[in-house]
């Protein structure tokens, strides 16, 4: 009787059988089992599936809360954010990413933050649309797997309202390695 | 590896570089490190673990479970001896004995509460809920916390949900649940949000949903915060289900104000408006509509809500929201539906999906959002409408070959929308011949013009004119379904291969490609087209299926191995992982997710495809190693494959399969639905049924030859033949059985369409397993003639594989690709037959030499030989036939083919094909040479 039930939802592990015509997308990662489960079991409120009137999983947002409050580093962080081909340029990624905002916000978050694939234009433009500033960047964060060199990542960030100055958005001076991140 | 103490301890010290070389894979080193320890130390108990754990990953199996059990009698208390043992359990995948140690630790040290804590997770891992609950109440004993309290509420929330016995979870392990909830309510005790979640599962799964929504309304439900709009969400789902219609109702209203894009809320804002008039539904005298406010319960009160919603978008300059509008349309089937008047109040759907497009034409999802509601028009309307929405698409002028092209890239998204929906309308379909390839023609104009529009698109973009290369090819595809006119496919392949060619990321060209290669019975492209779809993990389950149901049965054993094992890998790696992740969710507090970890647990285990893969791989090793590398009953044995055993879950199997990972535009009537999903099921489901049969019965016939001791003492008949085991006999007649369902089947199958076919049904080739599987039973009364007329139907079977599979005919290449799969399964029915010949010959020849006096049975020898060597010139027959075929495809000169110059990816496409045959026939008949050889030493 919940079938026809559509648009944003909490993701459960039987959309895992559902979403490849979000996931055969050559900058979406399939993770394993484990990566997905170990999300829904720590924070199954930032991981949310959007549906199709017609029953399509149409994208999803998948994220977590992590850091030291007391080194105003407790933030949220963006682990995945994809939409199928068919339903790109509908506003639905800002959307998500506004719902994983208001849930960092209310967790009391200093900021949100995301890595992205320096080459990944379309998706920088979005998140510096979205307010999202780059941080730094992160030297061969991304590794090739068919012999072409490792990507850089920009670490970007938004401030939330508790980060009053905006201090965790000032950009630092110098890239940092990825075992330098925490 | 795990945490090793908190304070510098002289042992931890000791035993630093023995974990040091475990970590780093370096187990020898391990091993002898440990040695040395305990020749100094002999009561280092951890060392000995540590040993354990470096002889377990040399695969030392027995010597790592004994030295580890040393340890384990001894009940050790210390951290060091746990953890280890831990790790070593985990990786015997003896999970159970994780909990006897920590069972004793608790004996020992009764106050510790890393240790009743780490008693608690061993059960957890294990399912053992009952000593769950026990073990939640003993920790929160030892230190009251919440969350060891509610450890042991959900363990009895998990019986109730595992208990056969339906009115004892609802009776006993629910109520004690809620009784313990209550009881921490009452003293004021509750702190989490994970606490209330919990209170609220038991309840809603108790039925008590007064009680539940009181929950979520009261002081308790302030704590749900973490998801959003989790009380409202919590809320709807109670008013639902006590059919509190005027709650939902106006409870839906105050959600789309806020959100008007939210589908779900629609629907709900619907049903309970219906339900309300059906109730004839009026607002109390005085005082609020309901508990969440105003209720609209008549058609014109919706009418005007729907009207405002979409006037409120209207008034909006830009980003106009879907919903509204979308709804507008579901008002107007819903109120249709119901014969009410008042829908032509909200328009003539013609002219509602017309504006919808002039606002959202440009969108991909256009055709996503109209096609369901097609059905609103009537079929005299299909071409108006279709002409309407053609008014909105600027193109230019029609150039010379007479095609109107857009300008620009949202020009050319109209276009392409207002052509998947005339195909959605059946339009194309209706096209004959002429006007399919003149439709062809205009598609590939627009795939080509479009191509400008993305000459700076990342490899990693799609073209935006991608989607009329892809349907150029659907219609192909009809054409070649229409006419069986291979060029029909040659050209759709072609054109497919120029897309990707021009658009290397685009997965809906690879998938097409993928599926048409296998119906020419070509599966060598297949391999780089599935690798490049990156395909991983969970996909394994839900799109592996393209690769495993055609790889073997196409000859290509190396790929079929390698594919099999992606999948396996997966699913023997889901089992350990998912146990992980239950027992974080006990951490987390995490519990309604418990449940569904579990069941996802369950939907793999018991997918249809990893029985299928399964099932296969054995075989497939069967068929290509038994009798040539290592004897029959060895292989057998090292797959552990016992004949008695069924360990496929016929009742509860999962089809896990993604059918509709291939996009389409077809006409309702021709798209795939809920009969063609479960005739696919059974269909394979009995397909599944015959190879697993077959495989029990090859371990049958192994152990026919080489019977356990035991059993071989006791019984022995008259003639000195070995017994049957009683299973041969049941299997065979369960084989017979499903056999004849799945001719039945698959003659119903002749009148309709059919998702996948097996050629083995009608090439005969499993009823010849099955007759040559029933000659041990035959050779119990001494009548190997049967042997004689099994060589008669294999003889027909290879005569059902003659022919060219590819050959030109007036300048068309032509394929026989069924000749192909024909061709494997008769291998594999010759495998079949000589492992049953060599047991028929081990029985026989002792009896000739015994027993020279019965002329019977010399005579029936005699046969047999006879019989071996007119097999021995079928397989000869059957090389020779390989040979030339590998011979005609290699000296097929495609490049004779008149083709026009655009052609070279048809070209490519027939190169790929050629290249694919002759693999698969080298592969056959190297494994049928080797087959051969083993056929020689055959002898009476």
């Amino acid at each position: 009787e919940l079938t026809k039930m559509t648009t944003l939802r909490a993701f459960t592990c039987d959309d895992l059988f559902k979403f490849n015509n979000i996931n055969l997308d050559p900058l979406t990662e399939t993770y394993g089992i484990p990566f997905y489960l170990q999300y829904l079991a720590h924070w199954p409120e930032y991981f949310i599936v959007a549906e199709a009137p017609g029953g399509e999983l149409m994208g999803y947002i998948m994220g977590k809360a992590e850091g030291s409050v007391a080194r105003e580093e407790w933030h949220g962080h963006v682990t995945a954010l994809s939409v199928a081909p068919e339903f790109r340029r509908l506003g639905l990624a800002a959307k998500l990413m506004e719902m994983l905002e208001e849930i960092s916000e209310r967790k009391g978050g200093f900021f949100v933050d995301l890595f992205v694939r320096v080459s990944n234009q379309v998706a920088v433009n979005m998140y510096k649309q979205l307010g999202y500033s780059v941080y730094r960047t992160v030297i061969e964060y991304y590794s090739a797997n068919n012999g072409e060199p490792d990507e850089d990542a920009y670490d970007m960030r938004k401030a939330l309202s508790r980060d009053t100055e905006k201090k965790s958005i000032i950009p630092l001076p110098h890239p940092v390695r990825p075992e330098d991140i925490e | 590896m795990a945490a090793r103490g908190h304070v510098q301890d002289p042992n931890d010290r000791r035993l630093r570089p023995i974990y040091d070389y475990l970590d780093n894979g370096n187990n020898k080193m391990a091993i002898q490190q440990a040695d040395k320890l305990l020749k100094k130390h002999k009561d280092l108990h951890c060392a000995k673990v540590l040993k354990a754990i470096g002889l377990q990953r040399t695969g030392k199996q027995d010597e790592a479970f004994t030295l580890a059990q040393e340890v384990a009698v001894l009940e050790p208390t210390d951290d060091n001896s746990l953890q280890a043992l831990t790790i070593l359990y985990r990786e015997m995948h003896r999970p159970e004995l994780v909990t006897k140690l920590y069972e004793a630790a608790v004996r020992k040290v009764p106050t510790s509460e890393e240790y009743h804590s780490h008693l608690f997770m061993a059960y957890a891992r294990v399912g053992e809920y009952k000593k769950m609950q026990q073990a939640g109440m003993a920790l929160y004993k030892i230190v009251p916390k919440n969350p060891y309290y509610f450890w042991s509420v959900m363990s009895l929330v998990m019986q109730s949900i595992s208990a056969q016995d339906e009115k004892l979870s609802q009776t006993m392990f629910l109520p004690l649940a809620e009784r313990m909830v209550e009881k921490m309510v009452k003293e004021e005790k509750i702190e989490a949000e994970a606490e209330v979640q919990l209170y609220f599962m038991i309840l809603e799964r108790l039925g008590k949903y007064v009680e539940a929504l009181e929950v979520v309304q009261g002081p308790l439900g302030e704590k749900l915060t973490s998801e959003l709009q989790s009380r409202e969400n919590k809320c709807m789902m109670m008013y639902r289900r006590l059919e509190r219609w005027a709650e939902c109702n106006a409870l839906s209203c105050k959600l789309l104000l806020k959100n008007p894009d939210d589908w779900q809320f629609y629907l709900l804002y619907f049903d309970s408006l219906f339900h309300l008039i059906d109730q004839s539904w009026t607002p109390p005298q005085e005082g609020a509509h309901s508990a969440e406010g105003e209720v609209h319960a008549s058609t014109a009160q919706a009418l005007s809500f729907m009207e405002d919603r979409i006037a409120t978008e209207e008034a909006k300059e830009s980003k106009h929201l879907r919903g509204p509008y979308l709804a507008r349309l579901e008002l107007i089937r819903r109120l249709r539906e119901r014969s009410c008047p008042e829908a032509q109040q909200l328009g003539e759907p013609l002219e509602l999906m017309f504006q919808f497009f002039v606002k959202f034409g440009d969108k991909p999802c256009c055709i996503t959002d109209l096609k369901i509601f097609l059905d609103l028009l009537t079929p005299d309307q299909h071409v108006q409408f279709i002409n309407r929405l053609m008014e909105a698409v600027p193109l230019c002028a029609p150039g010379e070959d007479g095609v109107a092209l857009p300008g620009d890239t949202r020009a050319l998204q109209r276009h392409l929308c207002v052509t998947q929906l005339s195909r959605s309308l059946g339009q194309q379909h209706a096209l004959n011949t002429e006007g399919k390839l003149g439709l062809i023609k205009e598609l590939k104009a627009h795939y080509q013009h479009g191509l400008q529009f993305g000459k700076s698109c990342l490899k990693t973009e799609l073209q935006f004119s991608d989607m009329y290369c892809l349907m150029a090819a659907h219609v192909y595809v009809d054409l070649w379904l229409e006419t069986g006119e291979s060029n029909m496919l040659w050209q759709c392949l072609g054109l497919l291969e120029e897309g990707l060619s021009n658009s290397s990321s685009n997965a809906q060209f690879k998938l097409l490609l993928l599926l048409l290669y296998c119906r020419l019975g070509a599966f060598e492209p297949v391999v780089d087209l599935y690798s490049s779809l990156d395909a991983k993990h969970v996909q394994h389950d839900t799109i592996g299926y393209l690769l495993t149901r055609y790889a073997e049965s196409l000859g290509q054993f190396a790929a079929a191995s390698q594919s099999c094992n992606f999948s396996l890998r997966f699913f023997h790696s889901n089992q350990k992982d998912t146990s992980e992740y239950i027992i974080q969710a006990y951490k987390y507090g995490a519990f309604e997710k418990i449940p569904e970890f579990i069941g996802f647990r369950n939907r793999l285990n018991h997918s249809l495809h990893f029985a299928q893969v399964r099932t296969e791989r054995m075989l497939l090793d069967l068929f290509l190693e038994a009798d040539i590398s290592s004897p029959l009953e060895e292989s057998v044995k090292s797959m552990s494959l016992c004949p008695e055993e069924d360990d496929i879950p016929w009742d509860s199997l999962r089809d896990n399969r993604d059918l509709t990972v291939l996009v389409s535009w077809d006409p309702k009537d021709r798209q795939l639905n809920e009969e063609h999903r479960q005739r696919s099921l059974e269909e394979d489901t009995l397909w599944l049924r015959l190879r697993s049969l077959t495989l029990r019965l090859i371990g049958c016939v192994s152990a026919l030859s080489h019977p356990p001791a035991s059993r071989n003492s006791e019984k022995t008949t008259e003639n000195g033949v070995a017994a049957k085991p009683s299973s041969l006999q049941s299997l065979l007649s369960q084989l017979e059985n499903t056999l004849n369902q799945a001719t039945q089947f698959s003659e119903k199958q002749l009148q309709v369409r059919t998702v996948t076919d097996r050629l083995a049904l009608s090439s005969g080739c499993c009823q010849c397993q099955l007759s040559s599987l029933q000659l041990p039973l035959h050779l119990q009364e001494l009548e190997a003639t049967g042997l004689g007329s099994l060589l008669h139907t294999s003889l027909y079977m290879l005569e059902k594989c003659k022919g060219d599979l590819l050959e030109v005919k007036d300048s068309h290449s032509m394929t026989q690709h069924f000749l192909l799969e024909n061709l494997v399964y008769f291998v594999e029915t010759v495998c079949i037959v000589l492992w049953v010949s060599n047991y028929c010959g081990s029985v026989l020849r002792p009896l000739k030499s015994s027993l020279q006096k019965k002329k019977k049975k010399k005579k029936e020898a005699r046969n047999v030989d006879q019989s071996f060597s007119s097999l021995q010139s079928l397989l000869n027959q059957a090389l020779e036939h390989i040979k030339s075929q590998e011979l005609s495809l290699t000296a097929l000169e495609l490049g004779a083919l008149s083709l026009e110059a655009e052609a070279t990816f048809t070209k490519t496409a027939m190169d790929k094909v050629q290249s694919s045959y002759l693999r698969s026939l080298q592969e056959i008949g190297e494994l049928l040479k080797k087959r051969a050889d083993t056929l020689k030493s055959l002898k009476i």
